[in-house]
């Protein structure tokens, strides 16, 4: 499966407006009734609104001119009573259409977020982390501009001119058709851009994504930038980066800007068609003077909307692009299905690969027919030159990827058939480059960890103790208390990896991969990693990767991993000589 | 309540320069877009104008197609093009602006010092460079604009009003203040709101980032659910605070309308009397009310604007606060031709409160080799970043052939010391870009770095060798090849010191040896600090440092540490059992 959204994009052909705008109103299709009571105080207050002025002048014309006073109170009575009613029906417009677009929003976030959990490690791989945070972050607040500031103008701007279209037609058709002339050219003209503003709007959105990515590198590499005197090079790349988002923004922002001063040009023609339309119509005695005023009225409160529309066009246009980002992120599947369990294929070893090949891409295999078996309660090194296989082949152990061809047997049945969850019980698996969440020490060691996740600190230091893992924790200012500041970037690696090393021993698993994991350790707490290992349960099975050899020599059995294949060395003499004589082939 | 509003005028004083002296190098674009704007505005005014002389000469009987349609368009077209052109201006000016601050951001980030950035949050200066300045964009091109147009309608809107009848005028007018004083009292609240909500998304920004970064981890470990809900539980209170904003803002438009209503309500009870009592006529009193008409929306134009300006000097406080920080100031001007005769007297380093680095005394001799040995969390980075200048001793002195580090010009310091980083720190560009990262190497250079660190036979199985680009986090390289490429990165500047920061851990024995014998033969008058795990590698140095807890325990050549040394001996028993292996 492909999972880089850049190319996706280009392969997949744009969606219209109007298909996007149906998704995005799939996203609120559950509220129904709100949305129908909302649209019902949205008629009302409107209605309210266009009545107002009609009877502010049917007073004028019967109380004030005749000098009735008394009816003037009277009419400003039922004015009184109608805005308060529309008072009350355009909070109610307002707070239950807003509430549904906030839960919109809420929704729409919680399914991105489920979508990314969902995705496997290679998506991760092929794509920048900068430019997906972008994508969550950055889209999604586009979308909920537009859910939350200018769905509910759009909606009643169309209240309002629909209204006032009616009036039109029905004063009189011939010049309601005249006059809406003008709105059918702004409506060719509107469709026949809007692909190409949207597409200028993806852009824009692309080239800021790329800008954070650009940033977010720079930022986190800064001493490399400064320890070989490269200031220059982050301002230098930072400038191309600004320079192109400039121009994409420049020309988007031209495009978006586009509408307005368009739109204003139609109304004001409609005007004048109203005008001259209007007195030719009166010499033909087919209309009055009172009308035409009337009617030049309801001309602007049909074109002022459509000139907010023009206005916000542009957000849903912007909204739109982002939607079209998101929903491909949102279309990808994981490769990673699990399987109906196949029945046992007898194999009584814990761990056995059949015949595996392998490739992060498909033109370039990495592991090639790969068989081994590992068996309970026993050590494992895996040992090679750098480069030669060794952490790929533990991460299709853990199923991070899957072969592409052969099998993989955990317990007798094919790996494929666990769900994640057993499958992540019976696996540990330590990671070269440790990860942590920010939070304490203690936090990150249980991070996961279903059997002592809600140990208080009492409770956890016995759990610790109980382990031996007590002596790991006095690396650490606070001990299990120490605060981890953004993704661990206040501990050093070898207190990283003490963490990594901890939080993967207390989940207990069957079969735990250690990857080069004590690798920036010294030596005498290294010792104290092997003594806990030791004290693991009998049946636990251990998979090391290292190239400190004292690591590996206790090891039962050494397997030897260079250019994509895995050989079983007979003993650690056998090891070490392929280390030193086979040259590295990769 | 009582707290925010003591708040209030402490968090202006707080807010800095004006945002508005940020526009004056573009005080010329700013009067060309409010020109424009004024332009427009102001003849749309005059349609109605049009329309209206129109229909008195209908009833005059002088009504002449052509002259109103001529007349008509040609406003009408003067109105287009002031408009195109105001939008141009718009964009413009706000691209650009938005542009030069970033430039400016990106120029003063790039001079911080390393202690300063490794501080201050990087998503934080990311919010600088991006959100901040969006929000200055937004300000620049419908702020400026509205606010002048709208000031100018209601300037315009009220002295009409007052001159037709200042009774009236007056009651009409007193919208106004309690427009105003509503989008005060609700923005007000609002506003703190605003500053929560701001809170919460970064929460969930964070949230977020770490579950993309760590995504392996939470692969491996099947805690999607557990990530899952840490996000919802931000979502929902992001939604909560949404849903607040919301309830007070519900208010603001109805109690607007129904204002607005009640001024057009006392127009008709007031005027309609004045009218019957003929103290005024049925045109004026037709008159006020389509100026009440065009009062209201600039007002309410105002009011949400005032918003974005809120905002965005919130977001200018934040961006000038970075831009007043001080330089580094580069006052070296000494040529540093290091000769590696570094000396160390008294250094102390503090982070925070924690010391991190205590007492160190330290001295190494031009082209030896020293080591550095010691556990976790020693403090032994931190004295190769001492060394490379990347943070500053808070007492004691650090001397280079007997010269500060910032007695040197940086740019000549940095071409005679090389770092190799502990981390794999590689950039998102070709392997060839990430070696010759320093721009004064040369081919020649760079092919030695590359033999030395042993790459030579990798770069050439790779289809496009050198030009091989890296993807972002390096995740097609192993372990072992980032490492080498960033010590062929160090070595390509061809240095005089070169400091390693546990270089071996992820580069097999085999390999080790290979590249450290190339770096002898290679670069014979290198001066060589070396953080280690592994003490045979290094058993022949001229120079072995102990170090624990920030503290020098004991320094020699390796025979006189393990006559010396209880502690050193007790490393060097935890590492005999595989000393034999060494190779």
């Amino acid at each position: 499966m492909n999972y880089n959204l850049n190319s996706i994009a280009e392969q997949e052909k744009k969606s219209s407006s109007w298909t996007g705008l149906k998704n995005l109103l799939n996203l609120v299709a559950e509220e129904r009734k709100r949305i129908f009571l909302s649209l019902s105080a949205i008629l009302v207050s409107a209605s309210l609104n266009l009545l107002g002025p009609f009877l502010i002048g049917y007073t004028i014309d019967h109380y004030v001119q005749t000098g009735k006073y008394h009816g003037v109170l009277v009419f400003a009575g039922i004015l009184l009573a109608m805005y308060s009613v529309a008072f009350v029906s355009s909070y109610l417009q307002t707070q239950w259409m807003g509430g549904v677009a906030q839960r919109a929003i809420f929704k729409l976030r919680n399914v991105i977020f489920n979508k990314i959990q969902q995705l496997p490690v290679a998506f991760f791989n092929e794509n920048k982390a900068g430019d997906l945070i972008s994508r969550v972050n950055n889209d999604t607040d586009k979308l909920s501009q537009f859910f939350s500031q200018a769905l509910m103008q759009f909606i009643s701007s169309i209240i309002t001119m629909i209204g006032s279209g009616v009036f039109l037609l029905s004063i009189n058709i011939k010049l309601g058709l005249a006059t809406l002339v003008p709105a059918l050219v702004i409506l060719v003209f509107t469709r026949s851009v809007s692909p190409w503003v949207r597409k200028r709007n993806a852009l824009s959105l692309k080239s800021s994504g790329g800008l954070s990515a650009e940033i977010q590198e720079s930022l986190n590499n800064f001493k490399v930038i400064i320890a070989f005197n490269r200031r220059d090079y982050f301002r230098k790349k930072f400038d191309v980066a600004n320079q192109h988002n400039y121009k994409t923004a420049m020309g988007t922002g031209m495009a978006n800007n586009m509408f307005l001063p368009v739109f204003g040009l139609f109304s004001a023609l409609a005007q004048l068609i109203v005008l001259s339309y209007g007195i030719y119509l009166i010499t033909e005695s087919e209309f009055s003077i009172g009308l035409l005023v009337s009617y030049l009225a309801y001309s602007t409160n049909f074109y002022n909307p459509l000139r907010q529309l023009a206005a916000l066009w542009t957000s849903f246009q912007v909204a739109l692009a982002g939607w079209d980002r998101i929903s491909r992120m949102l279309s990808l599947q994981s490769n990673l299905e699990v399987t109906d369990s196949t029945p046992a294929k007898a194999s009584e070893s814990l761990l056995e690969f059949r015949n595996v090949h392998f490739g992060y891409t498909s033109s370039n295999e990495i592991l090639h027919n790969v068989n081994f078996k590992l068996e309970k309660g026993k050590t494992y090194a895996l040992v090679g030159p750098t480069g030669g296989g060794k952490t790929t082949t533990a991460s299709i152990m853990a199923r991070l990827y899957d072969p592409v061809s052969g099998v993989i047997l955990l317990d007798g049945k094919d790996i494929k058939s666990y769900t994640p969850e057993e499958r992540s019980k019976k696996i540990g698996f330590i990671l070269q480059e440790p990860f942590l969440f920010t939070g304490t020490v203690r936090e990150n060691i249980l991070y996961g960890n279903e059997q002592y996740h809600e140990s208080d600190q009492e409770n956890f230091l016995a759990i610790i103790k109980a382990t031996g893992l007590e002596g790991l924790l006095s690396v650490f200012d606070d001990g299990a208390e120490t605060k981890v500041l953004s993704s661990g970037d206040s501990l050093s690696l070898g207190q990283r990896q003490l963490i990594a090393f901890m939080r993967a021993v207390l989940r207990k698993p069957d079969l735990l991969i250690l990857d080069e994991a004590t690798a920036n350790i010294d030596t005498i707490t290294e010792k104290l990693l092997g003594e806990i290992l030791d004290k693991l349960p009998e049946e636990t099975t251990l998979v090391i990767i290292a190239h400190r050899l004292n690591t590996i020599e206790n090891a039962d059995e050494i397997f030897f991993v260079n250019s994509g294949e895995v050989t079983r060395a007979g003993s650690f003499q056998e090891a070490m000589d392929k280390l030193i004589h086979h040259k590295r082939k990769s | 309540m009582k707290n925010s509003d003591t708040k209030g005028p402490k968090q202006k004083a707080n807010q800095g320069p004006s945002i508005f002296s940020l526009l004056k190098p573009y005080s010329g674009l700013i009067f060309l877009l409010i020109l424009f704007a004024l332009l427009s505005n102001g003849l749309n005014l005059w349609i109605p104008k049009l329309i209206g002389s129109g229909i008195d000469a209908y009833s005059a009987g002088k009504f002449s197609y052509k002259t109103i349609a001529t007349e008509f368009i040609i406003v009408v077209l003067i109105i287009f093009l002031f408009s195109v052109l105001q939008s141009l201006m718009q964009t413009y000016a706000s691209e650009k602006v938005a542009r030069d601050l970033r430039t400016r951001l990106a120029d003063k980030i790039s001079r911080q010092s390393f202690a300063y950035i490794q501080t201050t949050n990087p998503s934080r200066l990311l919010t600088n460079l991006t959100s901040d300045v969006d929000s200055i964009k937004l300000f620049v091109s419908q702020a400026i604009v509205s606010i002048v147009s709208s000031l100018f309608i209601i300037i315009g809107a009220s002295i009409l009003l007052l001159s037709i009848n200042w009774e009236l005028g007056l009651i009409v007018m007193a919208i106004i203040p309690i427009i105003g004083g509503t989008f005060f009292i609700v923005l007000g609240k609002v506003r703190v709101l605003f500053k929560k909500s701001r809170e919460v998304i970064d929460w969930l920004n964070k949230v977020i980032n770490e579950s993309i970064l760590g995504a392996m981890l939470i692969r491996v470990i099947n805690s999607q659910q557990l990530e899952y809900d840490k996000f919802f539980e931000a979502s929902n209170k992001a939604k909560d605070i949404g849903l607040s904003i919301l309830r007070l803002f519900a208010w603001l438009i109805p109690i607007i309308v129904f204002t607005a209503n009640m001024a057009g309500l006392m127009i008709l009870v007031l005027g309609g009397h004045y009218v019957i009592n003929g103290k005024m006529s049925l045109g004026d009193f037709a008159a006020f009310n389509s100026y009440l008409a065009l009062l209201i929306f600039p007002i309410l134009i105002i009011g949400f604007m005032s918003n974005v300006i809120a905002q965005a000097t919130a977001s200018y406080g934040r961006i000038s606060e970075m831009l007043e920080r001080p330089d580094t100031i580069e006052k070296g001007q000494l040529e540093a031709n290091l000769t590696g005769a570094i000396e160390m007297k008294g250094i102390n380093v503090n982070y925070g409160e924690k010391p991190v680095l205590k007492q160190i005394d330290l001295s190494v001799r031009p082209g030896s080799r020293t080591a550095v040995i010691g556990p976790t969390a020693a403090g032994k980075t931190q004295l190769l970043y001492l060394l490379s200048g990347l943070i500053k001793p808070d007492s004691g002195t650090l001397t280079f052939d007997g010269h500060q580090i910032d007695e040197y010009k940086s740019e000549s310091f940095y071409q005679k010391l090389g770092f190799v980083f502990q981390d794999s720190i590689l950039f998102n560009m070709s392997i060839r870009e990430n070696i010759t990262f320093s721009e004064t190497v040369t081919d020649e250079s760079l092919q030695r770095a590359i033999e030395t660190a042993e790459l030579k036979d990798f770069m050439e199985s790779l289809p496009e060798g050198l030009n091989t680009s890296v993807s972002e986090r390096g995740l097609s390289l192993s372990g072992g090849q980032k490492q080498r490429i960033m010590l062929a990165r160090a070595l390509a500047i061809n240095p005089n010191v070169l400091l390693l920061d546990d270089f071996t851990a992820r580069v097999d024995n085999q390999t080790e040896t290979r590249i450290l014998e190339n770096i002898q033969r290679n670069y014979p008058d290198l001066t060589l600090i070396s953080v280690t795990q592994k003490i045979a590698a290094v058993e022949h140095y001229e120079q072995i440092i102990l170090l624990m807890q920030g503290e020098i325990l004991a320094a020699g050549t390796h025979k006189e540490l393990m006559n010396t040394s209880p502690e050193y001996v007790q490393i060097f028993n935890s590492q005999k059992s595989t000393s034999n292996y060494e190779l």
